[in-house]
């Protein structure tokens, strides 16, 4: 690296919209999970749907607009527990990037 | 059911693709543990013993590119792309670009869909600031949505091969069906042809699934550096002409900038 890059490597300040950004597609993408052949986004629309649908076997849409057969109290065990590792994970790296300067 | 990742590697007088595409395969193998095949011409290059299986093409030119990073135009050998069914020894397939960097398990997700043909609909810049409304996302005149070839995956399946006919047509044809959607750029790109051909396969109804969120990118401006494994740092200048840089971890990205991208594996 010669000098003039070198200043501005060192003058550069940390984007912190486009890191938050940054962040926000990189936990939605990994929200993501397959079900009982379906693509789930594990979020509070799909825990919300399967907090109303009654016990027992229920046809949902996946994210591909697929009608697939499931089982709510597993599926939303499933999305729960991805949900809170996704939330819990972004919560850590948003907290280590605010350090950035 | 056979699963693997298929790269497409041909030299052109600056980049080294090959290298390219064998430091992609080994990121492949750490994070998704998939068998790697390369598609090159240059199959006595070193750099080959990485992949599983070696498949000898014939360089197809699609044109000359600019490119800012190398401040010149580029011939670009990209046109062999729609081979990719063929050409591909597994029932189901992942295709990606040599300059995709593979820094997470998340394509697996893409893998456990059901679906026979998946790409990304959109892609979106590093920084936030570039604007990819026109060129990136969406293209010709009536604009339509860009699909984009980066990164596909696909079954062995009718409609993945209509898929690829489709593309296989749209290049042989490249200068009917740039006039008919109205392209302005004479170069031949795949991700051109891939939208024409899902939006033809579809009906013309646009009604297509893609992989779920953005297609991360670099924009050759950029500058990339490596930070530590699968850690990355972009610096760029906003629109307000100010230096910024951001980082990644374990986000796989597109990244446009080439020679950035051969200094980082040639230190590996």
């Amino acid at each position: 690296m010669d000098t003039d890059n070198l200043i501005s490597y060192a003058r550069a300040r940390f984007d912190h919209a486009a890191a938050r950004q940054l962040l926000k597609e990189k936990y939605s993408a990994r929200m993501l999970f397959p079900y009982n052949g379906g693509m789930w986004r594990a979020d509070p629309t799909l825990l919300v749907l399967l907090a109303t649908v009654p016990p027992g076997d229920a046809v949902v849409l996946d994210l591909y607009e697929t009608p697939v057969q499931v089982n709510p109290e597993e599926l939303r065990g499933i999305a729960m527990q991805r949900w809170q590792e996704q939330m819990n994970a972004w919560h850590l790296e948003f907290a280590e990037l605010s350090q950035c300067r | 059911m056979s699963v693997g990742a298929l790269i497409f590697a041909f030299n052109n007088e600056q980049t080294n693709y090959v290298q390219m595409a064998a430091w992609c395969a080994k990121n492949i193998k750490r994070h998704l543990g998939l068998s790697t095949a390369v598609v090159t011409n240059d199959v006595d290059n070193p750099d080959c013993s990485v992949f599983e299986k070696v498949i000898l093409a014939e360089s197809e030119c699609g044109g000359t590119r600019y490119f800012e990073d190398y401040a010149e135009s580029v011939t670009w050998y990209n046109a062999g792309r729609t081979d990719a069914y063929s050409l591909s020894p597994w029932d189901q397939t992942l295709v990606l670009d040599a300059d995709y960097v593979v820094a997470s398990d998340q394509l697996a997700t893409v893998l456990s869909s059901q679906q026979d043909f998946l790409c990304y609909r959109s892609a979106s810049s590093i920084d936030q600031n570039n604007d990819f409304s026109n060129g990136n996302n969406w293209f010709g005149n009536p604009a339509i949505p860009i699909a984009w070839a980066t990164v596909m995956m696909f079954r062995k399946s009718p409609h993945a091969r209509h898929i690829f006919d489709c593309m296989n047509m749209i290049k042989q044809h490249w200068s009917h069906y740039r006039e008919l959607y109205g392209i302005d750029r004479t170069t031949y790109r795949n991700d051109y042809a891939l939208s024409i051909a899902l939006n033809i396969v579809s009906g013309h109804t646009l009604q297509t699934n893609y992989i779920q969120g953005n297609l991360i990118s670099t924009m050759p401006a950029h500058k990339f550096s490596k930070l530590g494994e699968d850690r990355y740092r972009v610096d760029y200048v906003n629109k307000e002409g100010q230096s910024r840089w951001t980082q990644t971890k374990n986000i796989d990205l597109h990244v446009m900038g080439k020679k950035d991208l051969e200094a980082i594996i040639a230190t590996n």
